[in-house]
This record gives structure tokens, sequence and C-alpha cells, in this order.
């Protein structure tokens, strides 16, 4: 079986779940099988948008993420529309990737809804296309998650390779196969080129994928800074990035947004907004025992341009209070009176809050000091009985699944970058 | 207004009152520098209405002519033309001349300079001030005074306050305080005053930087004057405002230690040294900060860690270790800061636990100290 493994070099799987909050819906109720279905934020409210389409009502009736619900309905009038069920997601998402975590250790979560699997080693098991179909039939029978596959020797071809067959497709895609199939793309079909990249591509007289592969890399840092070599090499099918089971926990989140019911004007109206983000965020934080020390909040005008600003502080952050009066200095600092749709606050890189630290100050030290004979009493216990002798319990609650907690928190990324219309 | 000028001298006065002037100012005319000549000589000033720099050329010093003024006269030229021209100037003169509407010439060699010139009627006057409060300082010592405690002032605008010097003068003893609310620094100096009355004043730090680096290295005595809202520094040829801080400088006396639970002595130079090296690692990580932990026989533990990076360990022999263990975690670059200050060889720190501020002193000196909050880790 190893020589259908590369002598050097690695096999990666992508593994992206289709149309992942639809199959979960169909999956808890099987008699939805066979008919369109979305699911969707509050049908009743303006903001209504399809968040996710099953491929009968993409395929059939043109739907598809992010159109406003009224015309979906107007396309499909027999569309079933569900109410978005995230606990639902979350579950399914972990038992996803705890079947893929049997092939393979070297497992990324890369949101709720794929994953890189690193599968090199795993010649005992099979070829990697027998792999990715015991993958592939094995969640759609146990799961009834149904997932599109893509077999590459990095993750950006295995990315852009999963991409080319949907639903439940299973693509190899080799280096020497990038001139033939990857070239003649539009440089927007690459992960990782947004409009404002293909935009400026353009400008430089890039369109395809292979021209961005012939551009000298000069052109391109000086164009886009050392993210426009990168990009070059993608689209010469080379990417050193590893699968990194670790890498969940290193780009980390927390934000809340809210689409406002009407275009706000008034400055103590959207004080109040940023009242209950704040304090929604600070929530989420203690949950996960996280600070953070960059705090950004977003603003979105009523002709949709959106800006985020942020600010970096000393000291980390968790408590609302803290969270509401740094947002509310930002907003002070940043909003230039338009009409607002939407608001948001995020904390930026967050951390464990045991990695944290607090830089003391003269002037309030005496409220940590305070902790100093509880601390020490602490200490002492642990020198005489050993390291888990005690511990607070908030961390004792903490023992559970740390995958769960993994995939939770990409999901939080994802959702920041679809707009963040969920609170 | 017509004068001949060293252009040595010119260029020197031009660099020291440049110090005041900036670019951003809302008072266009701010941007000039104010050239003044009468019989005795040429005043240039420049000023950002925080700080102005008044510099003297007088027309003969040590027999030597160095400004022949032909015709006294005044004028404002832009201070970023004016300083880039005097610097590039080919030969050793330079004359000056005001033609009509503030045009000034300015010759030297075969070069010639037309500048367009503004108003001197429009520049704001300078503070007059009272020479009645005056004390004197050696430069030297005023310049280390401020090298000592400048470093501590505030850079966020949250406390306006914190971002000066505090200055406490009593019973012939001046007292610099500055703390940014994470580590303060003091520094006390016996003065010569002709007064009794007590002074308790707020420089801002972005003006004594400035000061000190416009004091040439010497042991002549810097007068200095307070008034209401302004302090003035006066040398030779130099006159250097400076604008106060308003509101009151929060009372530290009762803020630093009296006593101390864990005291340490070590060589000031190997501690600092093994500071700088755990940091090294530390202030390419989330933020820099490295532990101390007293280990048995006096000896002393410094170490940081980053998990994405690596960790290090280093222990110093101390010359003593007095009272209950310790370890404490505080900024490397706090420690360093406040150890560049302090001279002395031999220097102790007193920590009063993990949590509270701890002091830092060199061993036979008492006339400074260095204070600095640790970092609590969870």
């Amino acid at each position: 079986m190893k020589s259908m493994y590369p002598k050097n070099g690695r096999v990666i799987l992508h593994v992206d779940c289709n149309a992942f909050f639809c199959s979960c819906e169909i999956a808890r109720d099987p008699s939805l099988e066979g008919k369109a279905v979305v699911v969707a934020g509050d049908p009743k409210e303006r903001k209504g948008i399809v968040l996710a389409a099953n491929y009968i009502a993409k395929n059939d009736f043109g739907i598809y993420t992010t159109m406003p619900l009224w015309e979906a309905k107007k396309k499909c009038p027999q569309l079933v529309i569900l109410k978005p069920d995230f606990d639902l997601y979350r579950e399914m998402s972990t038992k996803v990737f705890q079947f893929l975590a049997t092939f393979s250790p070297i497992l990324e979560p890369a949101s709720i809804d794929e994953g890189y699997l690193d599968i090199t080693n795993c010649y005992s098991s099979g070829t990697p296309l027998q792999i990715a179909q015991q993958i592939q039939k094995g969640l759609l029978e146990t799961l009834k998650i149904p997932v599109s596959i893509g077999i590459a020797p990095n993750k950006f071809l295995a990315k852009m390779a999963s991409d080319l067959k949907k639903p439940l497709g299973i693509t190899i895609l080799r280096k020497r196969d990038v001139p033939k199939i990857l070239w003649p793309l539009p440089v927007q079909a690459m992960h990782g080129i947004g409009e404002k990249t293909a935009k400026k591509l353009k400008s430089i007289g890039v369109f395809t994928i292979g021209e961005l592969a012939k551009t000298e890399k000069g052109v391109l840092k000086d164009l886009l800074g050392i993210t426009g070599v990168y990009l070059q090499e993608r689209a010469n099918g080379i990417d050193h990035r590893p699968v990194d089971p670790e890498a969940v926990l290193k780009f980390k989140t927390i934000g809340h947004s809210t689409t406002l019911s009407h275009n706000v004007t008034e400055e103590h109206t959207l004080i109040e907004v940023l009242r209950k983000l704040a304090y929604s965020v600070s929530n989420r934080m203690k949950r996960k025992r996280v600070v953070s020390s960059t705090i950004q909040i977003t603003i979105r005008y009523a002709d949709f341009q959106t800006v985020t600003r942020s600010k970096k502080l000393l000291n980390p952050f968790q408590e609302p209070e803290e969270i509401f009066e740094y947002a509310v200095k930002l907003l002070k600092q940043h909003w230039n009176g338009d009409p607002v749709r939407l608001l948001g606050i995020t904390a930026l890189d967050v951390l464990d809050k045991k990695e944290s630290i607090k830089q003391l100050d003269l002037f309030s030290y005496e409220e940590d000091a305070k902790d100093e004979a509880l601390l020490n009493a602490i200490e002492q216990l642990k020198r005489k009985f050993g390291e888990g002798i005690i511990q607070p319990v908030s961390e004792l609650l903490n023992k559970e699944n740390n995958l769960k907690e993994k995939i939770q928190l990409r999901y939080d990324a994802k959702q920041k970058r679809r707009g963040g219309e969920s609170m | 207004m017509k004068f001949v000028i060293n252009r040595d001298h010119l260029v020197r006065s031009v660099q020291d009152v440049m110090k005041a002037v900036s670019s951003r100012t809302t008072i266009p005319i701010l941007t000039g520098i104010k050239i003044v000549a009468t019989e005795s000589g040429v005043t240039l000033t420049g000023s950002d209405s925080d700080i102005s720099i008044e510099s003297f050329i007088p027309t003969e010093e040590e027999d030597k002519v160095i400004v022949e003024v032909i015709k006294p006269g005044s004028v404002v030229l832009q201070a970023r033309f004016f300083s880039e021209i005097v610097r590039k100037l080919p030969k050793d003169t330079v004359e000056l001349e005001v033609q009509d509407h503030f045009v000034t010439t300015i010759r030297s060699g075969k070069t010639e300079f037309n500048l367009n010139g503004l108003d001197p009627e429009e520049y704001p006057r300078l503070p007059q001030i009272q020479e009645e409060n005056v004390f004197k300082l050696p430069t030297d010592l005023l310049k280390n005074l401020i090298r000592q405690t400048v470093f501590a002032v505030s850079t966020s605008e949250t406390r306006p306050i914190l971002t000066g010097v505090n200055w406490r003068i009593e019973n012939d003893e001046l007292t610099c305080i500055a703390t940014d609310s994470h580590r303060l620094a003091l520094r006390r100096a016996k003065i010569e005053t002709n007064t009794f009355s007590s002074y308790n004043i707020v420089i801002p730090g972005k003006s004594l930087n400035e000061l000190s680096k416009i004091l040439d290295d010497s042991n002549e005595l810097v007068d200095i004057v307070i008034t209401e809202n302004q302090v003035l520094f006066k040398t030779k040829h130099l006159l250097f405002f400076s604008r106060l801080l308003d509101g009151n400088y929060p009372d530290t006396s009762r803020l630093i230690p009296t006593d101390s639970k864990t005291d340490i002595i070590v060589n000031a130079k190997e501690f600092l040294q093994a500071i700088d090296r755990a940091s090294l690692l530390a202030r390419e990580g989330r933020n820099n900060v490295v532990r101390l932990a007293t280990l048995s026989d006096g000896i002393i533990e410094i170490s940081s860690n980053s998990p994405e990076i690596g960790k290090v360990v280093e222990e110093i022999q101390s010359e003593l270790v007095e009272g209950e263990e310790l370890k404490i975690s505080f900024s490397a670059k706090y420690m360093m800061d406040a150890l560049k200050a302090l001279e002395g060889t031999e220097i102790k720190i007193s920590f009063t636990g993990a949590m509270r501020p701890f002091l830092i002193r060199a061993l036979h000196d008492d006339s400074m100290l260095q204070l600095i909050l640790p970092v609590r880790t969870y």
C-alpha cells in the first residue's frame, strides 16, 4: 500500500461538509429529504437572509447563501425554512471531527464544517483514495452527513480539490495537474483571494490563477506585501503550511454583533447596543475562561460600508464594564455620525486566563494583593501534597472534551467572517 | 535689520531653539523662528506654546567678534527652511538682511537666498517672569536628575498629570518623582535657594527631555525660576521656558513601602545582564515578563518562559538574601530601565510580597530609589 504514497512529501485530505447546516437538519428529521431546505435568520425580521441552502434549493431553484429570504421564497414557494440551531450543528461537528480523528491524529479543524487531515503515515489503512472513500461512506452512513473530499500533497491543493466536485465528490489534485485544472480559473476561485485582492490583481492585469502563477514575485510583493508571495506560490501549487492540530488555538477571537432593527443615528442608542454586546462578549469569555487585551468594534453603515477599529490595551480584560468602556471610547473616536446598521464588539487574540498576566498598578494593586494570602495557602498545600491537591472549580470543569472547544473557537472565527449575523 | 554672523554660532543657536518648534502647531507663526538683532547681539526664539527657547548670541565672546550688527531690527523666518539653509551655507560667515515685506536675504560667499519672512509683531510674547524665587543647580546634576526620573513618566494621556515629573522643594531639598503608575522613579538633591518657600510643581516630561538635550555637560550653575504656571531654566545664553501641568500630583509618599519581607543584595551589572538575557525570549513573546525566585544559599533564579519560542533559566549568586522565600514576576523592561538609572555597583531590592510594589536602591546611596509594580500571573 505504501507504493501509493509519495516517497517525499505528504498526503493531505480536505474534508468539507456539504451544506452542513441543512445536512444536520435533514439528519435529525429524515422527512425533509428530497425537499428544498434552507436555514435562515429569524424569518420575521427584515434582516432574514439564507445562512445555508441544501443542493436541491441551490441547484433546482438558484438559492444561495446570503440571499434575502423574501427573494428565496419567491423563487421557491414550497421552500422549507428552518431557524438555525447552533447547538445541533456544534454537536454534529464534534461527531464529524471525532470520526475523522480515528483515521489520523494530525487533524486541523478549519471551521465548524471543514477540516484538514494529514494521512501521510496511514498506508496501513489503505490507499489515499480508499481512505477518502471510507471517510465519505462512514460519515454518510453513521451521521448522514455528506462530504466532499480533496486529496492533494498540501493544504491549499486539498482545499481547491474538495471544491471541484460537490456534493459527495472525491477529487485528487496533483501538483502536475495545476496548470490544466487551476490555471484557467479566475483568481477569485482561489482560496484566500477575496473581492478586494481580486480588484488589486486586476489593476495589474492579473485575471486568472495562471496569470498569477506567472507574475513576478517582486511585483506581487509590492502590490500585496508578503501575502502576494504566498498567493503566487499557491497558484503554482506550492503550500508549505503543515496540518497543525493546534492551529485553532493560536488565532482566536470572541465577538458579537447585532443588526439594528432600523438605521440608527442617535449616539445613546448605539451606546446601549454596545452595552448589551459587551455583556454577551464578556459572558462568552468567562465561559471559555479566556481573556484578551485587544478590543475591536465593527460599524456597518446604512450604505454597507463597514469599518473595524481596534485598540491594544496594557492589561487583559474580561469584565463587561471594561469591554463596554473601551468599546464606547472606540465608537466615539471613529463613528462618523452617519446612520448605523450594524454594531459589533470583538475581543481579538484571546488567550487562556492561565497564560495571561496583569501588570499591577500603583494606585490599585491592593485589590490583587488581597488574594495573596489565599494563593500562598494554596501554594503551601501543593508543596506538601502535590500539584493536583487543590484546583479552582472552574478548572475541574475544564477537563471535558478539548476538541469540542477547538471547534467552537473555529466556528466563532467563521461566523465573524460571514459578517457576524448571529446574535 | 542687517547683521553679519559667525555661521557655527548661528547653527548651534538655531538647533537649540528648533527643539521647541513643532510643525504641528495650531498657531501658524510658531512654525517660524523669531530673530531679533540689537546692539548687544542677536536673539533667536522658538516656541510651540508649551516650550519656548530663547538663545542669545553676543556680539563678542572672549575678545572674538561673533556678530556685527549693522542695523537693529527683527523678523520671523520659516524654521524648517531657515535651519536647513544655515546648515548648508558654504562660508564661515552669514549675512542676514531684511528687505521690504519681511523678505530676508541670506548671503554666504557667492550664495544668496531670499526667504519670505513674517511680521515679528505677530509673534507671541514670551512669559514675563519675575526673578524672585530662584534656585540654582549645577548643569550636570540637573541633567542627572532628569535622566534618572523622566523615563518613568506616563506616555498615555489617560491621566495627563502623570506625563510630567513632580518637583517638590522643601527645606533646601529638591525631590523629583515620576510614575506611570506601573513604576516610579524618585531622586533627591540638595539645592541652593534664596527663599524659604516650598514648591510642588509638575513639569511635562517632554520639556525635561528637550532641556536635557540642549544643556552642555558642565558644572556651571543653572538658574531655575518657578511661577504659577511656568518654569524657567536660565543659563548664560539660554532661556528655556516650560508650561507646568495643571492639577494635583498624587501623593506618592504613602505608596512607597517602608518595611520589607524579603531583601536581596546583588551586583548591579551582573543582575542587569541576567535580566537582559532572560528577556531575550520574553520580549519576542506576548509580553516582556521575567520571573525571580529565591533559592537556598543566597541563590537567585531568573527565568522566563515563552511557550512558542522557548525558555531560559539562570542562577545568580547574591551577596545577601534575607527574609521570606519569594517568587515574583515583573516587566524586564521596567527592571532594566530602573537599573540603568541607578548608580552604584551594588543594589538592594526590597520586596513585600509577590503582588506588592518593590524597591530598588543603590546600597550606599539613599538619594534615589526606583519602585516597580510586579505583574500578576494566573
